[in-house]
């Protein structure tokens, strides 16, 4: 893409990119200092942070052990691990065969389906979550980790089938004809012969769901609001609530970066595919 | 006997997406919007408790100070903070898709708020940018010499509507970039390319090119906007961690803390007056839809 822009451009008309330049570097230099500057205050003191000096009286790395231990940030961060990784290999177990039967056979039916499940992308988090804490309670499900990751992974189906199905539409029926004349009935193909071919999109759209799940706050303030139970999203929260009786700021600095670093390594290693995988979601219209 | 195998696949395949879109969509979705029409008291409380109270619960909403606000809070987040992220990522989308070096590296980073945990950017920009002792605005202000400005207290009760806005907002332009991007990507070099040749400068080559062609994705895009905004929450919360403010308070929060809500502020329990919130919620989702897709229509131009 950029190939064909740079020779849209003519060597004059480049002269005047500086100023699109500027705005760039000043946004991106913008988002390194506020983030440089988390990652710097969570190695300092929270004396250094209000004087304005961090690593005045030196380096820190003690604020990170009283954040896991202390704060129970250790205890949130395995919790989110756990909701995070069991949900998302629940969403692409319901979500994948789902989404490739409606990609290979469409019927009135499927249609029915694939449109109820767009529109529930937007229904607001409010209009379900009532009745659903009032199901819960009753069947006396409250504070329990299996329903928060099956919450997880029936709220985020949806998506993952609207992404996969068009995935599934892209991978030619000549691979299912190949393997029905060697004998191979329909679900083996699917398991064997089509899912792995699906891999790529699999993968973009549960990389989606890990920092859509680690990263969900209202759900598990609701169900999991306990010290036991809590993510890093809630925990982080309450941790913030309780500032003014701990004043412990560089704590909650490296608390800050504890609950960031998973999803930005992700991040680094995969921004080009999460990218990839952001714009062919929406741009569909 | 083949076909019949095809059936069993269909059900076995379909089932389980199914049931819990029934579970955990439909069902929900119905049922608030019942519960709107009705006096409940308790969240718990079975549907025979519940006695039919017609209009009243939205009459109740819009007569509470509060939740006008919130309404009035949300409607400028959709506004100004609309024109605030389409105007800036339309500019960055423009800059990165006209030829720049390391594009690619600058379309991550203005990405990257997006994959950080809401809790954590807020607390980022709460804790640090507006921080009256430390922050950001405060040191920056301070070396430049405007003592007035780094002065401003950016998160007391006058300014700290616009401080949300601004903090929210800046996450929020790399997501609408990276699809303003992908729509200009989309339009042929050539279109440009005769542009070019016939004497139109940038300006107006973005202002008859550009436009016209991203019509469907900004659409698309006000709709995505529309569903963001409706359930804003989070950062409110962050930016008023104890009691909602007057100035953050949102209509989730306000349904929150009415439902499910521990403090002070808001004490009435009317569990079906939250219903109402989610259905008004839903109905200004819709109504932004039909009115956005009858409004911007495609040209049903093919390129």
């Amino acid at each position: 893409m950029s190939g064909i822009n740079s020779s849209r451009m003519s060597r004059a008309a480049r002269g005047n990119q500086l100023p699109g330049y500027l705005v760039v570097t000043a946004w991106c230099l913008f988002t390194f200092v506020l983030i440089g500057w988390i990652v710097a205050a969570s190695f300092s003191t929270t004396r250094d942070i209000f004087k304005g000096e961090l690593f005045k009286s030196g380096f820190h790395p003690e604020n990170y052990v009283k954040a896991l231990v202390t704060h129970n940030v250790g205890v949130y961060f395995v919790n989110s691990l756990i909701y995070t990784i069991s949900a998302c290999f629940g969403i692409a177990a319901v979500s994948a065969p789902a989404a490739y039967i409606l990609a290979r056979f469409p019927s009135k039916t499927g249609n029915l389906i694939q449109n109820s499940f767009v529109a529930a992308l937007g229904v607001p988090a409010i209009m379900i979550i009532m009745p659903l804490f009032a199901l819960i309670t009753s069947l006396g499900w409250t504070n329990s980790r299996l329903l928060l990751i099956a919450l997880y992974v029936a709220i985020n189906v949806p998506f993952t089938v609207f992404f996969m199905t068009t995935f599934f539409k892209n991978i030619p029926s000549s691979f299912e004809e190949a393997a029905a004349i060697d004998g191979c009935g329909p679900m083996r193909t699917f398991w064997v012969i089509i899912l792995p071919l699906a891999q790529p999109g699999l993968v973009t759209v549960t990389i989606f769901n890990f920092i859509t799940v680690w990263n969900e706050y209202f759900m598990a303030l609701i169900f999991a609001n306990n010290t036991a139970l809590r993510p890093v999203a809630v925990g982080l929260y309450s941790m913030i609530q309780s500032m003014r009786y701990t004043g412990d700021w560089a704590g909650m600095f490296a608390a800050v970066v504890i609950i960031f670093l998973p999803t930005f390594l992700l991040y680094i290693f995969l921004s080009e595919k999460i990218i990839a995988g952001v714009t062919s979601g929406a741009i569909k219209g | 006997m083949k076909k019949k195998r095809h059936t069993l696949m269909k059900v076995v395949f379909l089932g389980p997406a199914v049931l819990s879109y029934l579970a955990v969509f439909l069902y929900p979705t119905l049922r608030t919007t019942v519960m709107s029409f009705f006096k409940v008291d308790s969240i718990t409380d079975a549907v025979s408790k519940w006695s039919f109270a017609g209009l009243d619960n939205y009459r109740t909403l819009f007569s509470s100070e509060l939740f006008l606000r919130s309404m009035r809070n949300i409607a400028g987040i959709w506004l100004y903070g609309g024109l605030l992220v389409f105007a800036l990522a339309l500019l960055l989308a423009a800059i990165l898709t006209s030829g720049v070096r390391l594009k690619s590296f600058f379309r991550a980073v203005i990405y990257l708020p997006n994959v950080i945990s809401a809790v954590a950017m807020g607390t980022m920009w709460m804790q640090y940018v507006y921080s009256s002792r430390y922050g950001l605005l405060k040191s920056t202000f301070k070396t430049l010499g405007l003592e007035g400005l780094s002065a401003v207290q950016w998160t007391s009760p006058e300014h700290i509507f616009g401080a949300l806005l601004v903090a929210y907002c800046f996450g929020m332009v790399g997501y609408f970039m990276l699809i303003f991007m992908a729509g200009i990507e989309k339009i042929p070099a050539d279109f440009y390319e005769v542009a070019t040749i016939e004497g139109a400068g940038k300006f107006k080559q973005f202002r008859h090119i550009t436009m016209p062609l991203m019509k469907g994705v900004m659409r698309t895009s006000i709709v995505l906007w529309t569903i963001s905004t409706v359930v804003f929450f989070i950062w409110s919360m962050v930016f008023s961690p104890l009691n909602p403010e007057p100035g953050t308070v949102t209509p989730m929060v306000y349904m929150y803390q009415m439902v499910f809500g521990a403090n002070m502020v808001v004490t009435e329990r009317n569990v079906g007056a939250g219903a109402a919130v989610g259905v008004l919620l839903s109905l200004m989702v819709l109504a932004i839809f039909i009115v956005s897709s009858k409004a911007i229509r495609d040209d049903g131009l093919e390129f």
